[in-house]
């Protein structure tokens, strides 16, 4: 029972971070309606940004983060000005594939700029071995904090879009950008923020991610970034809660998965493999995704004519 | 009411692309090559099809030896211009943002694998099941995804690629191998000259075919369909009928790809299905060109050629005070070449192409009627 | 006045061959009532106007008669067939073309293109033949672009018929739309707002067109518009809707000046200027 509950609150973190970086899919895609693919990226470069403040300048962890923020928010704005903004009238697709070209070319710079990070390097964190322990459930620290800045973010998102008069401007560009500028709302600057505000999401996604894995090197989003798609499309791709419930769905099934089949096997076919895992978890989103075709909350498409 | 006029001009110059559109295609580039006769075009075609014939031919005198090993290099951008010729149809003319073409280009080269060195059967036999095989699975891909648009189709197929990738992962794990040989060629395809003839000769079929499709009453109603779904409804077209067969068509192209790519490598690999393969897809028509054949060979030739380039640069490559590896520096090179290619020719490599639309000489204001 | 249309309709159907049978048509949009127990006539070779002020359900209607809309309750028959339980190309190929108020035209294709489309349903050719530089489908395919040729012949749009339609000002797109719906060689022709951002001095030809091609091709014209005139001029029957019901039908003069109507348009304050002023239509349209 201890040992199920331990494994629902590992899926917990799992989908709390899947849910994180969802978010930040979500709300570029709503208002800017970029498919960006260039998100793990992001997150990994600001990661290894941080990574390269602690064992560079050996700077304290809370003053380097800070900067890597900063830093997170300032790569947004250079990317939304230097590469969206061109494409903003490109249909969707091609702002696809051009996100997909950013992230090679910024996987290549840090690379250049960075090379130890091509191979695995140790990320120093000081929430390392610590723990917290509730009953008999074992929760690192950095665990914990993954679970708290999620729920933390989504609150303040939640609030921000919903109160403040930038909040609903953003709200407004998303649903219907000519409407938007009629309204003399300044798009331009808002999609620049949704820029700079996605790619801190990512920011803190990746250090958390970073912190909980404590080995990083530069592709080490990509595999989670896949996984927080499919998070986002079973939320529905245009509400951000519903973000956070795929990704909680597709982290809780990871691990549940992980607990049914660790120590079988089919044949010669080793089931603990996490290749199987990955599998059974795509196949169960293509099916979802077949019986529920706009995610899990997503209601019919209407359509105009 | 003058107002009302400029107000409606105006709504239609700030949306470039068309509203069903997902690629928003070069203005009907694959009817232009046809309407009147432009011999320019036909000069540039026929001087096209003299060259490739006679490549093997030029490369024995500017390679010597090497000649072969540089015609199985372009044998294989023949390969991918069919496969982008396949996304092409599907997506950039019916306008079904699918990313899931990648599962039949390793499907197929698996089923060939499996059936002619494994069951034994004869390689034209297999290639057959192989096409048919995508055929069904097309149709069964096809059926549901009508229900399912725009980014979530396209995520969902993607799904799709991964599940498929892993799959034939776990078929070659189980079986013990690293990927999937085919031991049993006919001796016609294991010669590169004549392999590279034979490619050529589908190539240049499927796509003097592809041509002839478009401009008929199945292409016209697929273009129907991306500009306006439902004015081609009010036309008389049949929506699911034509996306299922564009998903279908689309499928048999893409199994052939792969086959003839399995050929080509002598080898199936699970990573034929991968998110790697279907980007590769997606950049050659939308750099290429949406929604046109020539942006397809364009395509396939810069996703082809480009790395290949790049990997003669000196290596480590100065600039100045810098010794940079280049082999770290050429998926940054290509990447920044492709977010390059995307800014600058939106509407694909095949836009430089293109023909300007006739434009009446005595055209100009507002005018109704005779 | 729903008695009154009770009354004439089933006689004027016993006499003159009813072409598109509308039966109690409930449409719902959600919780609003879109249109609301519709019942209208049209007789094979009339043309008959729907007006009514903005969101009166004008456009729905005729979504429900080409596809579109699939409605709460009611009927709709044409040429003696049920339509609901057939999809939009279904009924296009029994003869009901259709022009929409936006356009909604093949933008990337040439004006010859588009009204081959609008043919598709005159046309067999399948993949297989399509493939063929030669055969079935490029001699069918002939006879399409001749047919397409004469209409456009017909509409004085041949200089055009190789533009790419994009490129075309909006006056001529309007007058695409038309052609191609002309193409499929339509029983029923369906208008929505012909003459929305038609220049006034071309409406006068506009209006020319329509009659001609009623009487020409024996064609069945039923046409939303705003434009008062074009409806006094053309329409043999008004049918008015307000708030998804029909307020009132009949000949155009008599009809538009009935109180009731004035009063959907123009609100309770009854003493503005007589409906066939231009600007109530033109303020009707925005």
């Amino acid at each position: 029972m201890l040992a199920l509950l331990q494994i629902l609150l590992s899926g917990l973190v799992t989908g709390s971070l899947y849910g994180l970086l969802a978010l930040g899919i979500v709300l570029i895609y709503r208002t800017t309606g970029v498919l960006n693919f260039a998100y793990g990226a992001l997150a990994a470069t600001v990661t290894c940004f941080l990574y390269v403040l602690l064992t560079g300048p050996h700077l304290p962890f809370w003053q380097a983060l800070l900067l890597s923020l900063l830093f997170a928010l300032l790569l947004g704005a250079v990317v939304e000005r230097g590469f969206a903004r061109p494409l903003l009238a490109a249909p969707i697709l091609t702002k696809a594939i051009a996100t997909l070209a950013l992230a090679l070319v910024l996987q290549t710079v840090v690379q250049a700029l960075w090379p130890q990070l091509t191979s695995p390097v140790h990320f120093p964190t000081p929430f390392e071995g610590q723990a917290l322990r509730l009953g008999g459930l074992y929760l690192s620290l950095a665990d914990g904090l993954a679970l708290l800045t999620t729920a933390l973010l989504l609150g303040l998102l939640q609030l921000f879009l919903q109160r403040t008069r930038l909040g609903i401007a953003m709200r407004a560009t998303a649903d219907s950008l000519e409407a938007a500028r009629l309204m003399g709302i300044p798009v331009g600057l808002i999609f620049l923020f949704a820029w700079m505000l996605a790619s801190l999401l990512a920011a803190i996604a990746g250090v958390l991610i970073a912190a909980r894995q404590t080995v990083i090197d530069v592709q080490f989003m990509d595999p989670v970034l896949l996984l927080a798609f499919i998070g986002a499309v079973l939320g529905g791709l245009d509400r951000l809660a519903g973000a956070v419930v795929g990704g909680l769905v597709v982290g809780l099934a990871d691990n549940v998965l992980a607990l049914l089949l660790a120590g079988h096997s089919l044949g010669t076919l080793d089931l603990g493999d996490p290749g199987i895992r990955q599998t059974l978890i795509f196949a169960g989103f293509v099916l979802l995704l077949l019986l529920r075709p706009r995610g899990l909350f997503g209601g019919a498409a209407l359509r105009r004519v | 009411m003058k107002r009302h006029i400029l107000a409606l001009g105006n709504s239609r110059s700030s949306s470039p692309a068309s509203p069903g559109s997902v690629l928003g295609a070069e203005s009907g580039s694959a009817f232009a090559a046809a309407a009147g006769s432009d011999w320019r075009w036909l000069a540039g075609l026929v001087l096209l099809l003299l060259t490739l014939s006679g490549l093997p031919f030029l490369f024995e005198a500017l390679f010597g030896d090497g000649a072969d090993f540089q015609l199985h290099r372009v044998t294989l951008i023949l390969i991918l211009a069919l496969a982008a010729l396949a996304q092409n149809l599907l997506t950039g003319y019916a306008a079904q943002p699918s990313l899931g073409n990648a599962a039949f280009f390793g499907i197929s080269a698996y089923l060939l694998a499996w059936l002619s060195s494994d069951l034994q059967q004869p390689y034209w036999l297999a290639v057959l099941v192989a096409l048919v095989a995508c055929a069904l699975l097309g149709l069964l891909v096809g059926g549901p995804a009508l229900s399912v648009s725009g980014a979530y189709l396209a995520i969902a197929t993607l799904g799709l690629v991964v599940l498929t990738g892993s799959l034939l992962t776990l078929w070659d794990t189980s079986a013990g191998r690293q990927s999937y040989e085919l031991t049993a060629l006919p001796e016609v395809l294991g010669d590169d000259r004549s392999l590279y003839y034979c490619v050529l000769a589908v190539v240049v079929l499927i796509f003097v075919g592809a041509f002839h499709l478009l401009r008929s009453r199945v292409g016209r109603a697929w273009i129907a369909l991306r500009d306006s779904e439902v004015a081609a409804a009010a036309c008389g077209v049949a929506l699911t009928r034509y996306k299922l067969l564009a998903f279908v068509v689309s499928a048999v192209l893409t199994g052939l790809a792969g086959v003839l790519y399995a050929t080509w490598g002598t080898t199936a690999t699970a990573s034929m299905s991968s998110v790697e393969q279907t980007i590769a897809f997606l950049t050659m028509i939308v750099v290429g060109g949406p929604g046109s054949l020539l942006g397809s060979l364009l395509g396939a030739l810069f996703v082809g050629l480009v790395p290949l380039l790049l990997g003669e640069l000196p290596d480590p490559l100065a600039l100045g005070p810098l010794q940079l590896p280049i082999a770290m520096l050429t998926t940054g090179i290509y990447g920044v070449l492709l977010l390059l290619a995307l800014i600058f020719f939106p509407g694909g490599l095949s836009a430089i192409f293109a023909r300007r639309p006739f434009v009446h000489a005595s055209e100009e204001g507002e005018s109704y009627g005779p | 006045m729903d008695h009154e249309a009770q009354a004439t309709s089933p006689q004027t159907g016993q006499a003159r061959n009813v072409l598109l049978e509308v039966r109690g048509l409930n449409v719902r949009f959600g919780g609003l009532l879109a249109v609301a127990g519709l019942d209208l006539d049209i007789v094979e070779g009339e043309i008959l106007a729907l007006v009514g002020p903005n969101g009166a359900g004008k456009t729905t209607v005729l979504n429900c008669i080409s596809g579109f809309v699939r409605p709460a309750a009611g009927s709709i028959r044409f040429a003696g067939r049920d339509l609901l339980a057939l999809g939009p190309e279904r009924r296009a190929a029994l003869g009901i073309g259709r022009t929409f108020q936006n356009g909604q035209l093949f933008a990337s294709l040439t004006v010859l293109e588009n009204l081959l489309i609008g043919r598709h349903a005159h046309l067999r050719a399948g993949l297989f033949q399509g493939l063929l530089p030669f055969g079935p489908a490029k001699r069918e395919d002939a006879q399409a672009r001749q047919r397409a040729r004469e209409i456009l012949a017909w509409l004085g749009l041949e200089p055009y018929a190789n533009r790419v339609v994009a490129t075309l000002p909006a006056g001529l797109q309007k007058l695409v739309g038309v052609a191609r719906a002309l193409a499929g060689e339509p029983r029923l022709l369906l208008l929505d707002e012909p003459a929305a951002g038609v220049p006034m001095r071309e409406v006068t030809v506009l209006v020319e067109h329509l009659r001609r091609w009623c009487t020409d091709l024996g064609l069945t014209l039923l046409l939303i518009e705003h434009n008062m005139h074009v409806v006094q001029a053309v329409a043999q029957r008004v049918c008015v809707l307000n708030y998804g019901r029909k307020l009132t039908e009949g000949e155009p003069t008599t009809v538009l000046r009935e109180p009731a109507v004035l009063e959907a348009y123009l609100g309770r304050e009854e003493e503005a200027s007589p409906l066939l002023e231009q600007e109530v239509s033109d303020h009707a349209a925005r």
